[in-house]
């Protein structure tokens, strides 16, 4: 080891690949700011590939929440009379719509990141969950944008948008935060079972309609309520839209179970994610 | 010296799923993809070397040998199964080239995006931009997805990103298979300024001439095992001897054993008029080829030379000249100078041999086939392998008067 030792000069860095390496979070995390401008650059080509050759470019980020509220504002709002706690059933339905297609795009791109670019996994070294981020980037790109929509809603309907923006930030980042930790997992698992990625689908859509978006808390029966509140998305949403619509202050009772539950589930999701990474290329 | 990149007793499993018996039943491929009988298959097996800095080491091995495996390992693609591997400096890896591409996106997006998964930083490749549009050659169309380009194109445009990445280590693997023969004499003259800025390379090949011509060292590996480590002609000696093992011509006579034979070739190289040595030549320029002899020459002998189409083998001339008996007993060296005041071959990629028969003798005694790898670059594309000199002429006649024209000129 001494010729080893002498070569250890200071501003080169040492790998050491050993089996069962565990660096830590610590590691892993500053390998992953090390790799910040891969991460950007790719976020940047997943917006600008999506948008490329369309014709709509970017309206097609609004065209999947848009589409659902006029659909649902004429099935629940007109014809079943579903009730929306005084608000229009355009911004109640609206709301909850925008916060879940950033949810349900991004978990369901996200868990195909890995197996897409198993050409680049097999070729060159970079810290493999820049890819699942990068569509949970692209995705919060498109909930941006469909913001916009949620403002005009807004302003149409007469309501105030100032302080609404910074009392929903903790919802928001609370969705980002689960959002993060299901990408992690479901990429990571989806290498070894392809059937993760055909169950995403139909579990977002049973979870969608689990969730309240087309309908309020309050609709729910009673007894039913305490295991729909064990529903993350449910205390996501919830808050979401008491600070956008009402422009009620971000309540931490209504958020406790999504944050509780991103808590343990963004460091069990990581620590899974790096150690199917070590050998993800072999089974890709 | 300073040891850039250690091996340690490193050996790496893979674990294959036996398919003999394929279970009934969902209940039954549930639990089979849960546990499932492997077989292991050991891909490298105890492999220990180090690389000083500033060398460029060449692996070689039949395929299937576990060539790639050692650059994926030392890559971080995938971990070691047992032992350790210690990399000084940051590494970079040109194991496919373009393989990171997006074809919606142009040229210049594709850049960016390279040479961030190759670990560069924004800046970084904005400051090399110009270089890599100008060594790729594809600058006019920069803007244009690469959807439109060539494959040349694509592969250029690769190349040049990888050969602007600021790495201490760098892993090539078969780049020098792509792209036209001018390109791929840039690319070698590219990687020998990588070699003189001190750049520790790790090349993997199977065109043994650019591994002999490039390679300080280099390694054998044989079914997973490092089975030789050394300079790189005495390792491409000992891989020819494993691949023609069974071979009715011995193919050990060429080099190495002294006493084997009483001449041997101890090198064959290609020279510019000037006395500088070559690793790619341009069509219809001068080219000296340099036989180098040692041994006891008690007897004259015909020492000739053969240039071969690197793809399909076939022989495409000989050239070759007599050389005296030596006058004093015991070893002497000699070398036989070929000059070729103009390189009638197109542009291409040409292997060279050299054999040593005894005048008299029907078989020769020395011989040395498959080493030296000739690049030949060229101005004009001419196609098939010879560039023979031409010159050409339009003329053209009025034949509106008199139609009946059936004289021919050639």
């Amino acid at each position: 080891m001494s010729n080893l030792a002498r070569a250890l000069d200071a501003n080169r860095p040492v790998t050491v690949r050993r089996p069962n390496r565990r660096q830590g979070i610590g590691a892993d995390l500053r390998a992953l700011a090390g790799h910040v401008d891969l991460f950007w650059t790719l976020t940047a080509h997943r917006i600008r590939v999506r948008y490329k050759q369309s014709v709509l470019g970017v309206c097609w980020a609004l065209l999947q929440p848009v589409g659902l509220m006029l659909i649902f504002t004429l099935v629940f709002g007109r014809i079943a009379r579903v009730p929306s706690e005084g608000v229009p059933y355009s911004l109640f339905v609206y709301s909850g719509l925008l916060l879940w297609s950033f949810f349900a795009t991004a978990v369901g791109s996200a868990t195909h990141a890995l197996v897409s670019h198993g050409q680049l996994i097999t070729k060159v070294y970079f810290p493999r969950e820049i890819l699942p981020l990068t569509y949970v980037a692209a995705a919060l790109f498109d909930l941006c944008i469909g913001s916009a929509v949620l403002g005009g809603l807004l302003v149409y309907h007469g309501r105030p948008i100032g302080l609404a923006i910074v009392f929903a930030v903790p919802a928001v980042m609370t969705v980002v935060a689960l959002v993060i930790a299901a990408a992690l997992m479901l990429s990571a698992v989806h290498v070894r079972f392809r059937d993760v990625g055909l169950a995403v689908p139909l579990l977002l859509y049973l979870w969608m309609f689990s969730t309240p978006i087309a309908y309020p808390v309050s609709g729910v029966p009673a007894a039913y309520r305490p295991w729909f509140m064990l529903n993350p998305m449910t205390g996501v949403v919830e808050s979401f839209r008491r600070a956008v619509v009402h422009g009620t202050p971000p309540d931490l009772a209504v958020l406790a179970v999504p944050l509780i539950t991103a808590a343990i589930l963004l460091p069990v999701a990581y620590a899974t994610f790096k150690r199917v990474e070590k050998t993800m290329a072999d089974v890709i | 010296m300073a040891i850039d990149v250690r091996c340690d007793r490193v050996s790496k499993r893979y674990r294959v799923q036996r398919k003999d018996d394929v279970p009934a039943g969902l209940a039954g491929r549930a639990a089979r993809a849960l546990w499932s009988p492997t077989v292991d298959f050991w891909a490298l097996r105890d492999a220990s070397f180090d690389i000083s800095r500033g060398e460029t080491i060449g692996i070689i091995g039949r395929n299937g040998a576990g060539k790639s495996t050692i650059l994926k390992l030392l890559g971080g693609i995938t971990d070691p199964t047992e032992g350790e591997i210690t990399i000084v400096g940051r590494l970079a890896a040109l194991i496919e080239v373009g393989s990171g591409f997006h074809p919606e996106l142009t040229g210049r997006e594709n850049v960016f995006l390279s040479g961030a998964i190759l670990g560069m930083k924004r800046r970084e490749i904005r400051a090399r931009l110009d270089s890599i549009s100008d060594f790729s050659g594809v600058a006019a169309f920069l803007d244009t997805p690469v959807k439109y380009y060539s494959s040349g194109m694509y592969v250029r445009l690769g190349f040049a990103i990888a050969a602007h990445l600021e790495a201490h280590v760098l892993l090539v693997d078969e780049v020098l298979a792509v792209g036209d023969a001018e390109f791929q004499g840039r690319c070698l003259q590219r990687i020998q300024e990588l070699k003189r800025n001190g750049a520790t390379m790790v090349l993997v090949s199977h065109d043994l001439g650019a591994i002999e011509q490039l390679a300080d060292r280099a390694i054998l590996v044989d079914r997973g095992r490092l089975i030789a480590d050394g300079s790189a002609t005495d390792v491409i000696t000992r891989y020819q001897r494993l691949v023609n093992g069974s071979d009715a011509v011995p193919s050990d006579a060429d080099v190495n054993e002294p006493g084997d034979a009483p001449v041997r070739i101890a090198a064959l190289t290609l020279h510019s008029p000037e006395g500088t040595s070559l690793l790619a030549a341009v069509a219809g320029a001068p080219l000296i080829a340099r036989v180098s002899l040692s041994g006891d020459a008690a007897t004259a002998a015909r020492v000739t030379l053969s240039f071969y189409d690197f793809n399909a083998g076939t022989l495409l001339t000989t050239c070759s000249g007599e050389v005296p008996a030596a006058t004093t007993p015991g070893a002497t060296e000699v070398s036989v100078e070929f000059t070729f005041p103009e390189l009638l071959l197109a542009p291409g990629v040409y292997t060279l041999g050299a054999t040593v028969t005894p005048v008299g003798a029907g078989r020769p005694v020395a011989w040395r086939f498959g080493r030296t790898t000739l690049y030949v670059q060229g101005r004009h594309t001419s196609q098939g392998v010879f560039a023979q000199p031409f010159e050409y002429r339009v003329s053209s006649h009025s034949t509106a008067a008199r139609l009946p024209v059936t004289t021919e000129s050639s």
